[in-house]
């Protein structure tokens, strides 16, 4: 992948409460750049209420794909400061942005006014009001249109197309409005220009973390998933039900998350490929019936969109603290895989290969999404197709007596479908013979451990083990949705004479030491960078591989993501806390 | 295997693995009740799958030909739910016992009820922990102080499984006696061609822990033939709450739509790539 | 006792006879099993005997039913005296530390319900053949039962079944 984030790109926060409209306005920013041939990002940041709280939507633009923020935003646009207070560290200002705001909205905070930023006060609701049917975040995309670039033909042709549902006057009103946004913004002298790549606009995609992975689930050939609603991967399963359904699947919304697992245990019991999608408390709960489909040997896939944490902890924001939970949370010795996607895009590769290792492994597939993923939409070339060759195996019948957890010598046992005659079984959680007999016999528990766990070690994960870019003497070895940051800061240190080399991993469990020490030959610094407190993804690495040189980690908690320029400042000091 | 004979005999839904049960145990009687109904209904072993959880009871699925899932405890019915709404076309049995069921699955009873898919759900109730050594379930009387966990009784209400099932929305509900395999298993032909989640409580002694229940024999008596089943949930209600819960018999008959995919205008991968196109 | 139900026809009464024969040998069978499994060796032995009688007997019916198209019952079909199948016995009273004398007097009462099922259908049946057929097999269920009788004599009093000192086994 040769996507790059812009050091020029141009980062804008919208910011409002209260059925302003941030999002609304945000989503169609974003497709209005698309269709001008720029790529984006888009974050979001809520407050805890569930209507009527403060809101930003955080984007960002750029002539290449884009994953990550900016270091500071060049402009805020914001209708009222509505618990701002909760949010304003989201949003990094320096003298250098730019600030409209609606003096009906407030004083600005005194955390954005210390920045130097320069401020300019600019009606948006008092002449929506005036227009009628208009709406302040209408006037704010007519601003933001004029200082931008952005063909307002373009933004109206959304507005017309979004809004035509609401009826005649409602587009009218905001048409209005935008074209009396547009000439506010003309008025103004400020030039922020959308970077654009024209070429190909046409084929890009515009897709969330959470609607990648739930495509590629799709793709991978789940039919079945049953789910708990849980912030933040709610929008998964509402984005899989009518698609399930439409492509001869089925979804359901089950009564817990011991059920989500369970039932699609069944499912996949059944031959259906069987996915849950939960965040990190169903996780917790899900993880004894995680194990039964290690010891039974039944194909499954989870979906954990992770948030902070513990407990309840920070819904609405990212981390990626459940890397512990996932590896190691079964009881007893439960080999199973655990893979994280490095980009939005990639959630869609990474889901489609979870579906494709649960069902060639005959195990259990946890993969580790974040919120920042998930819930970021993002304008991105199309994600590429892959084939993969490896299939669940299926038992045919023969004249002897059927073994379900057969010691075949590639450990991968074929599996019998219910409604195959002759060939009927009973899965087990107990420990087994080869039948699937309950068995306390310590050769049938030694071999069936090395069986289900040598099944794993022996596979062949080709080079989706990770992503690695570039050379140096340096290394970062990351994860998840911290891989574009430091790809962003990876640039910066090369542009500051620093060659630096990218490795992020996207199978983590089980750990790919040999092709992690091929990709690390000459590097004598490494740094390891994870959202944690207490260093998850370091100490699992140093635990399982000795790296090399000097090592150091940059782990910070959420909900504020990791930066590009805390990164690159880390690699270039060359200290880490 | 040999196919499936015309008229298939009781031992050809059994497996050559011999149970672990007690010798005396209620549980052999619902084992062969239900190869006795699956004869009846000459269904093909493979076309069938019973799930259970963990307890006693919950090992019935090696003692069958069946395709079978013993789980872990207390998640059968989630289990059997994810097959049924995956393999519609499977006729899907769920069994397990009360602490299974009632305890640690009780939140999956109620939604199974409620839930109705087309589904047979057997819980033998001996009012005993067996595997774990005789502990209360939910269903033991309060003042039963045999077990060293609850020496003064359970101090709770003892469970009413039909009249729970009743409120939550089971629309086939059953209790029956497993010294009786005969009438269970004509119960179970009707709990298996109802169209819906169909619940039969089975009295199932445990001769280890509950050996008083060696008694069952004697005191089990039909429900009233003229006033059950009903289709009124009211008088269905009435007899569970008058009953002390040794009638056997159905209770309940309700026709009510069978849970079923939602359905969707038929769609391709390729049609919803498209949604992310301009 | 209340008035049995009435075997009219010759197939009607051999699938009864058949069946009270199958399903004797598959309880017994079941019980031997059970037995096995709890290391009770000689209730083991004894059980399989008795599932060995009713496997020559299950034989006999069948060659007596050769030609003949037996009606297919469901088991709750059939028309014995207590719902279940007269030599199935009750599970209330087998015990794994059962004596031999027990598990004596448990096929005891097996075979005289067999003997009271068959005198039954010889005294109320409308069809002379069936009635002959019936008296017959009543005649030899009587032999068994004199036959266990005397073996329950041969072994002494009844002992008394023994406590098992240890504890039950925690198992799942």
């Amino acid at each position: 992948m040769n996507s790059t984030s812009d050091s020029h790109a141009l980062s804008i926060a919208l910011v409002g409460s209260g059925g302003a409209g941030v999002v609304t306005a945000g989503n169609l920013l974003l497709e209005a750049a698309r269709a001008d041939g720029s790529f984006g990002l888009m974050r979001r940041s809520a407050g805890p209420q569930i209507r009527g709280g403060e809101s930003a939507a955080l984007l960002h633009f750029a002539a290449a794909p884009v994953e990550c923020a900016g270091d500071y935003y060049q402009l805020v646009v914001a209708f009222d400061w509505l618990h701002a207070q909760r949010f304003v560290e989201e949003i990094p200002l320096t003298a250098a942005s730019c600030v409209l705001h609606d003096p009906a909205g407030g004083d600005v905070p005194e955390p954005i006014a210390r920045t130097g930023a320069r401020l300019v006060p600019i009606e948006m609701h008092a002449p929506a009001t005036e227009i009628g049917c208009g709406r302040a975040n209408m006037i704010a995309l007519g601003l933001v249109s004029a200082i931008t670039g952005i063909k307002t033909e373009t933004l109206t042709e959304m507005v017309n197309r979004s809004l035509s549902a609401k009826g005649e006057s409602m587009v009218m009103g905001a048409r209005a409005c935008l074209e009396r946004g547009a000439a506010l913004g003309r008025s103004l002298d400020i030039d922020l220009p959308i970077p654009v790549d024209p070429d190909g606009a046409d084929g890009r995609w515009m897709i969330s973390g959470n609607e990648a992975c739930g495509l590629g689930a799709l793709k991978g050939g789940v039919r079945f998933v049953a789910g708990y609603p849980i912030t933040p991967a709610s929008e998964m399963l509402e984005w899989l039900a009518p698609r399930l359904a439409g492509t001869g699947g089925c979804l359901i919304q089950a009564e817990d998350e011991l059920a989500s697992v369970n039932m699609i245990l069944g499912a996949s019991y059944g031959g259906v490929p069987a996915m849950t999608v939960t965040s990190g408390p169903g996780l917790a709960l899900m993880t004894e019936g995680i194990g039964l489909a290690v010891a039974s040997e039944t194909p499954i896939v989870v979906i954990d969109v992770m948030r902070g944490g513990p407990s309840t902890g920070i819904p609405t924001k990212s981390e990626q603290t459940d890397l512990n939970i996932a590896l190691y949370g079964m009881h007893g010795e439960a080999p199973h895989v655990v893979v994280a996607p490095v980009s939005i895009a990639d959630c869609a590769f990474t889901a489609q290969w979870a579906v494709n290792l649960a069902e060639s492994l005959q195990t259990a597939v946890i993969v580790l999404s974040d919120q920042l993923l998930a819930q970021s939409r993002t304008v991105t070339h199309r994600p590429p197709d892959i084939d993969f060759i490896t299939r669940r195996v299926t038992a045919q019948r023969r004249d002897e007596a059927y073994r379900r957890y057969a010691l075949s010598g590639d450990e991968v046992s074929a599996m019998a479908i219910p409604g195959s005659a002759g060939l009927s079984y009973t899965a087990d959680g107990l420990e087994h013979d080869e039948r699937g007999t309950p068995s306390t016999g310590a050769e049938d528990h030694l071999r069936q451990l090395d069986k289900r766990s040598s099944k794993l070690t022996g596979f062949d994960y080709g080079d989706h083990w990770a992503t690695v870019e570039g050379d140096g003497e340096v290394a970062v070895v990351t994860w998840g949705s911290c891989t574009a940051a430091v790809r962003e800061a990876i640039r910066r240190a090369g542009a500051a004479g620093l060659p630096v080399r990218l490795i992020a991993l996207r199978l983590l469990a089980p750990l790919r030491t040999k092709q992690l020490s091929q990709a690390l030959a000459g590097v004598n610094r490494v740094l390891v960078v994870e959202q944690t407190f207490s260093r998850q993804f370091y100490h699992y690495l140093r635990s399982r591989f000795d790296l090399p040189g000097r090592t150091e980690c940059l782990a910070r908690p959420g909900p504020l993501p990791l930066s590009p320029g805390e990164i690159a400042d880390c690699l270039l000091a060359g200290t880490a806390r | 295997m040999n196919p499936i004979p015309e008229q298939p005999r009781p031992k050809d839904y059994k497996s050559d693995v011999k149970p672990v049960w007690c010798p005396g145990c209620g549980d052999f009687g619902v084992l062969n009740a239900i190869t006795k109904a699956l004869a009846s209904l000459r269904l093909p072993p493979e076309q069938v799958a019973l799930i259970s959880g963990i307890g006693c009871s919950s090992r019935v699925p090696a003692y069958t030909s069946l395709y079978g899932f013993h789980g872990i405890h207390g998640r059968a019915l989630a289990v059997g739910a994810g097959l049924k709404a995956a393999r519609p076309d499977l006729n899907v049995l769920v069994a397990g016992g009360d602490g299974d069921g009632f305890s640690i699955g009780g939140n999956h009873f109620l939604h199974a009820c409620r839930r109705n898919m087309n589904m047979t759900y057997i819980v033998m109730d001996n009012e005993v922990y067996g595997m774990t050594k005789g502990q209360a379930s939910p269903t033991t009387a309060p003042d039963w102080t045999q077990s060293k966990l609850t020496p003064s009784g359970t101090l709770s209400r003892a469970f009413q499984p039909a009249a729970i099932a009743l409120a939550a929305g089971a629309t086939f509900i059953a209790r029956a006696f497993s010294g009786k395999p005969n009438t269970l298993a004509q119960l179970i032909v009707l709990a298996m061609q109802h169209p819906g989640f169909a619940f039969i409580q089975v009295l199932s002694p445990c001769p280890t822990f509950r050996p008083e229940q060696k008694e069952w024999k004697n005191i089990v008596r039909p429900f009233p033939a003229d006033e059950l089943p009903t289709s009124d949930p009211a008088l269905a209600a009435l007899h569970c709450q008058r009953d002390d819960g040794m009638s056997t018999g159905v209770i309940y008959v309700e026709a009510r739509p069978v849970w079923s995919r939602s359905e969707m205008e038929k769609t391709t991968i390729e049609d919803i790539e498209q949604e992310f196109r301009s | 006792m209340t008035k049995p139900q009435v075997i009219a026809t010759e197939a009607e009464f051999l699938a009864h006879a058949l069946a009270l024969e199958q399903e004797s040998v598959d309880r017994y069978e079941e019980l031997a099993d059970a037995m096995e499994t709890h290391n009770n060796r000689e209730v083991c032995d004894l059980f399989r005997k008795m599932a060995d009688f009713g496997r020559k007997h299950a034989a006999e019916v069948e060659r007596l039913a050769a030609g003949t198209a037996l009606p297919r019952l469901e088991p709750w079909e059939f028309k014995w005296a207590d719902d279940e199948g007269p030599e199935t016995g009750e599970y209330a009273d087998i015990d794994y530390m059962m004596t031999p004398v027990q598990a004596l007097r448990f096929a005891l009462a097996n075979e005289k319900r067999s003997r009271d099922f068959y005198a039954l259908v010889a005294a109320y049946s409308p069809d002379r053949t069936v009635r002959k057929l019936a008296s017959e097999f009543a005649e030899e269920e009587a032999e068994h039962v004199t036959l266990l009788e005397r073996w329950i004599a041969r072994h002494g009093a009844d002992t008394a079944m023994q406590d098992d000192l240890d504890p039950p086994n925690i198992v799942d």
